[in-house]
């Protein structure tokens, strides 16, 4: 009960965060120098054609009318028409958003997998040889460009030992006659899972780094808290504390910081996406700036917002299912 | 007279920091007989937990019990001897870490701390933790241990406690949460209960409430308690006998009543000034003077000197081992301070010295008027 | 209870004062340069964004007063190619196919036979330069809305709170991205997007102590004293974060590190001919089977600097905070 009022509580807060995106996104968009239109139509058009194509796309309206209209068209659905592909923009967001949040979400399944063992055990044995060699991993891994890890890879795994492909990112659930080499849905998964590999650990790296410093401090921390001292009392065993009594309560900051390290993984899914040649929104937003694609580029930011603020609010019910005082409203 | 339930002799637990060794816990000895409240009173700092973490052997690095015997029915919590090389090594017939976990922690002595904010785990419901530890302790199946549950649940006064079962620490008010954690140690059935302050954080009147449950539920299941606190009135209402510790030792040792009508220590006396109390009208309270000394380096002689109205030059020299000062066929009484004519070292002789009590090191806003009445 | 009254009322003696105050004084630069000297962390960490900032400062002497003469001396210019080279070469790896003792390029040369180690050398001024201005234009505003916010609440708060958060809804690369396609895409705007995306995490270090330290005492009787509120931020509150603000700082700068590198491999940023790190791997992508050490290297020379940085504030962290040391 709590919980469901809670997440449309969250939803509705989200709103005006998302106006705020539109907003500066339309600000930015009008910014940018050069005329759309001269890119599109070439040198030295017509000046009726160019007239033509400005009331086609409403810029001929003052700026205030157009962000109301665009405005209006977020609401009902319609991100505007991509001007230099003359295509509608959410079609083409559409197209590409899956790969990113293919790619996004198993990096962070890998970040966390590999992070909160890491970081219980860095915590269990606090200043002992596998906290050193755990707290480096992480040291190097928040100090390292994605995109480096990336390359790296590519030329050790796919030029040297030839054991991953160094590009593309089919999706597991694309037909297989899309799929070169791939006949049967399940060949088309595994495929998929090849390409995968490289780019989610590339863009994971940096997550799985932050996750095992804050599940390490968390663990420290809820391991000195006196309801674990108080589960000693009582004959708890240790395993079972570190499994359950301190471990539960220790991943309320490692939630807040898998939601805000969506940011920085959004972020570098451009990055990851260039450098293994993943036709994602990252490689979409380049492609429109290169452009001047005035529509594509509002929309393919305004939709990164939308991603991030939709996978924070998954991480903040993730929290409230955790820690009841958040879904019952005693504490904010 | 019967053997004591739990028995402690000379214990000391060290805390080993960057600073030095901290004597947390430095020599103190006790005993704790079936179905009776001990109290253990002192200031903080003064090692109270230190000691009751010492009896389940809880105490965290750096931290390490060093010395001294602790013996609970019969059988060794703590012990050391010496081995062929005359390096100590645990006895033979020490529990072992697994036997400590599995036999005595909940199942023989539960413990109830002092924050009840702190003490449960906020993730989990309240019958959920209940449920977990009576479990374990009673090697009752999941659903007999929660009827158990609610049933002590309202055992402790908890209203409702079937609905109750099934919310969440933060739902309750620090009272109804010490109840709870009342509640869980009461339920695993064990002979000795540890309660670490368990009403300092609370509200007068709620304080008021526990401790008169306590007593009620005391008789009923004739559970041995040691109270910790600092509070000589929480004395004065539940303990049988009471242990009066300053900087890890015990320094008096007496029948409740002894101690207040008949007390040997000044300390003991300092501590009984500086609050209120039922059966006396003062004029004012009189706050002990001057702060507690670190436990790293105790001040030479008797620790209390510093402090001491009545400290005399031989206070500064002579360290004073607690002695029975009870007259022939009177309940014991001990107490560590020379001044007392069985000690014999001259302390009528020697000549007073200025302390932070007699005013010599800080002059409190308050002056004290005579010495001890 | 006598003590509380005694709280001063002038900023003169505000760190001896109770509650907060009497922590506080412990925070101040010289009790910070104590305890980094104290902790091993802190210091590797001192000494390598030290020897990063020796270089990135020797390379800005060399470019700007001596225009490449050390550079030219030593090795070869960075910035030109040599010999007037105006088409692409394939650039060489350790083993030098291009004519060159490898002794003279260390690192091998670039596609335009440039030597990679002196860009490297040089791609540290820009690296250094953009963490740090980024980060003060980042810790400026931070602090000035997180003060303006936490201090006068109500309003002004929601307002200011409402936009940074939505400065920080947007991934932060993507903004950056935005705002260079908008204002323009070199090293200044580079370094200002990046400021502006930093806001965020330094409003709300500063206003979360603001609201707290808003409280005590000793700000409540230096507002009953008379001393105007713009003074009370400036000489009280403000001077009462430096600890966690220098930490967060210090990381921030090794994060602007990454994000610019990030922006110079995808075009935004340091153009051509001027070295970075970013664009080194950049053009370096088109070369990684023939010459793999033209990626290796500028992704090292990123890794030590930001690993410098990030020590240098666990360091801090460490030595100002003695709750979470062990």
């Amino acid at each position: 009960m709590g919980l469901v009022r809670y997440t449309l509580w969250r939803l509705a807060q989200a709103i005006p965060v998302l106006i705020g995106i539109i907003t500066i996104t339309f600000f930015l968009a009008n910014q940018i120098p050069g005329d759309p239109v001269e890119i599109m139509l070439g040198p030295s058009p017509a000046q009726e054609q160019v007239e033509a194509i400005r009331a086609r796309y409403g810029l001929d309206r003052p700026a205030y009318e157009r962000f109301l209209n665009y405005l209006a068209g977020v609401a009902t659905g319609d991100l505007g028409q991509s001007i230099y592909y003359d295509r509608p923009v959410l079609e083409m967001i559409l197209l590409r958003l899956p790969v990113t949040l293919y790619l996004t979400v198993s990096a962070f399944v890998f970040a966390i997998v590999t992070a909160i063992p890491l970081g219980v055990i860095s915590a269990k044995r606090r200043n002992k040889p596998a906290d050193h060699v755990s707290r480096i991993v992480s040291l190097v891994g928040v100090s390292t460009p994605s995109f480096w890890i990336g390359l790296m890879l590519i030329i050790i795994f796919a030029f040297y030992l030839g054991w991953f492909p160094a590009r593309g990112l089919p999706l597991p659930w694309a037909s297989p006659a899309e799929v070169r080499g791939a006949e049967t849905q399940l060949q088309v998964l595994l495929t998929s899972l090849h390409h995968l590999a490289m780019p989610m650990v590339a863009l994971g790296t940096l997550q799985m780094a932050q996750i095992t410093r804050i599940e390490r401090s968390s663990m420290v921390e809820s391991l000195q808290g006196e309801y674990v001292t108080l589960a000693r009392a009582y004959g708890v065993p240790e395993s079972t504390i570190v499994r359950k009594h301190a471990f539960q309560v220790a991943q309320l900051p490692v939630i807040t910081i898998v939601g805000l390290g969506l940011s920085t993984a959004l972020g570098g899914a451009v990055l990851t996406e260039t450098v293994f040649e993943i036709q994602g929104m990252g490689r979409l937003i380049i492609t429109a700036i290169n452009n001047q694609d005035y529509e594509l580029i509002m929309g393919t930011t305004f939709m990164f917002g939308v991603a991030f603020v939709g996978g924070v609010i998954i991480t903040d019910i993730a929290y409230a299912y955790i820690d009841p005082r958040v879904a019952y409203g005693d504490e904010s | 007279m019967t053997d004591p339930l739990l028995s402690v002799r000379d214990l000391k637990t060290q805390f080993f920091t960057e600073d030095g060794t901290v004597r947390a816990v430095d020599g103190i000895s006790f005993d704790v007989y079936e179905g009776e409240i001990v109290g253990l009173v002192g200031e903080s700092g003064a090692g109270k937990s230190v000691a009751t973490s010492s009896i389940l052997r809880l105490v965290d690095s750096p931290g390490e019990i060093v010395g001294g015997e602790i013996e609970f029915k019969g059988e060794t919590i703590f012990g050391l001897e010496e081995d062929a090389a005359g390096d100590l090594r645990p006895r033979d017939e020490m529990l072992s870490e697994s036997e400590m976990r599995k036999r005595i922690r909940g199942r023989e002595i539960a413990i109830v701390f002092q924050d009840p904010m702190e003490s449960l785990n906020p993730v989990f419901t309240v019958g959920g933790q209940l449920r977990e530890f009576i479990e374990i302790n009673r090697d009752l199946s999941e659903a007999a241990a929660k009827t158990e549950a609610i049933a002590m649940l309202r055992e402790v006064g908890i209203p409702a406690p079937e609905s109750r079962y099934d919310e969440y620490p933060h739902q309750f008010s620090g009272g109804m949460r010490q109840r709870v954690l009342i509640a869980m140690a009461l339920a695993c059935q064990p002979d000795l209960i540890i309660a670490d302050e368990p009403t300092t954080a609370l509200d007068v009147t709620v304080e008021g409430e526990i401790l008169e449950m306590v007593q009620e539920l005391q008789e009923k299941y004739d559970t041995s308690f040691i109270w910790v606190t600092h509070d000589m009135s929480v004395v004065a209402e539940i303990c049988d006998r009471v242990n009066v510790m300053y900087l890890g030792e015990i320094i008096e040792q007496a029948e409740v009543d002894d101690l207040f009508y008949d007390t040997k220590h000044p300390y003991t006396s300092a501590l009984l000034d500086s609050m209120p109390r039922p059966d006396e009208t003062v004029d004012e309270l009189r706050p002990i003077k001057g702060v507690m000394p670190e436990a790293i380096n105790p001040p030479a002689g008797c620790r209390f000197h510093s402090r001491c109205p009545e400290a005399r030059e031989v206070c500064r020299e002579v360290h004073p081992e607690a002695r029975d000062l009870s007259a022939g066929g009177e309940a014991a009484h001990t107490a560590a301070c020379v001044k007392h004519d069985a000690f014999d070292v001259g302390y009528e002789e020697s000549p007073a010295i200025e302390t932070e009590a007699t005013g010599g090191f800080s002059a409190g806003f308050t002056e004290t008027g005579g010495g001890a009445e | 209870m006598a003590t509380k009254r005694d709280s001063p009322t002038d900023g003169s003696t505000d760190t001896e004062g109770t509650g907060a105050g009497e922590i506080e004084a412990r925070v101040g630069l010289r009790y910070t340069l104590r305890q980094v000297k104290r902790d091993t962390t802190a210091r590797i960490g001192i000494y390598t964004v030290g020897f990063v900032t020796l270089i990135a400062v020797l390379a800005s002497i060399d470019n700007y007063v001596f225009d490449y003469a050390i550079a030219e001396a030593i090795w070869y210019s960075p910035v030109q190619d040599p010999e007037q080279v105006r088409r692409l070469l394939p650039p060489v790896g350790m083993e030098n196919q291009y004519g060159q003792g490898t002794l003279e390029h260390p690192m091998g040369t670039d596609h335009r036979g440039r030597d990679i180690f002196g860009r490297l050398f040089y791609g540290t001024r820009v690296a250094i330069t953009v963490g740090f201005m980024a980060t003060a234009i980042g810790l400026v505003g931070g602090t000035l809305i997180g003060a303006v916010s936490g201090y006068y609440g109500g309003r002004i708060d929601d307002v200011l709170q409402r936009v940074t958060e939505t400065i920080y809804a947007i991934p932060f690369l993507v903004l950056v991205i935005a705002f260079m396609t908008a204002f323009g895409r070199d090293l200044t705007f580079a370094m200002i997007g990046v400021g502006i995306t930093s806001i965020p995490v330094f409003n709300r270090l500063i206003r979360s102590r603001v609201v707290s330290v808003r409280e005590e005492d000793y700000i409540e009787a230096a507002r009953a004293a008379g001393v105007k509120d713009r003074n009370i931020i400036l000489r009280h509150v403000i001077p009462n974060s430096f600890a966690p603000v220098l930490v967060q700082a210090t990381l921030q700068i090794g994060v602007s590190i990454l994000i610019v590198a990030g922006l110079s491999f995808l075009g935004f940023g340091a153009q051509p001919p001027t070295p970075s790190w970013g664009q080194m791997l950049s053009a370096s992508r088109n070369y990684m089977l023939p010459a793999p050490t033209f990626s290796l290297f500028p992704g090292m020379a990123i890794l030590v600097t930001v690993i410098g940085f990030n020590i240098l504030g666990d360091g801090l962290q460490d030595a100002l905070d003695p709750r979470i040391n062990n």
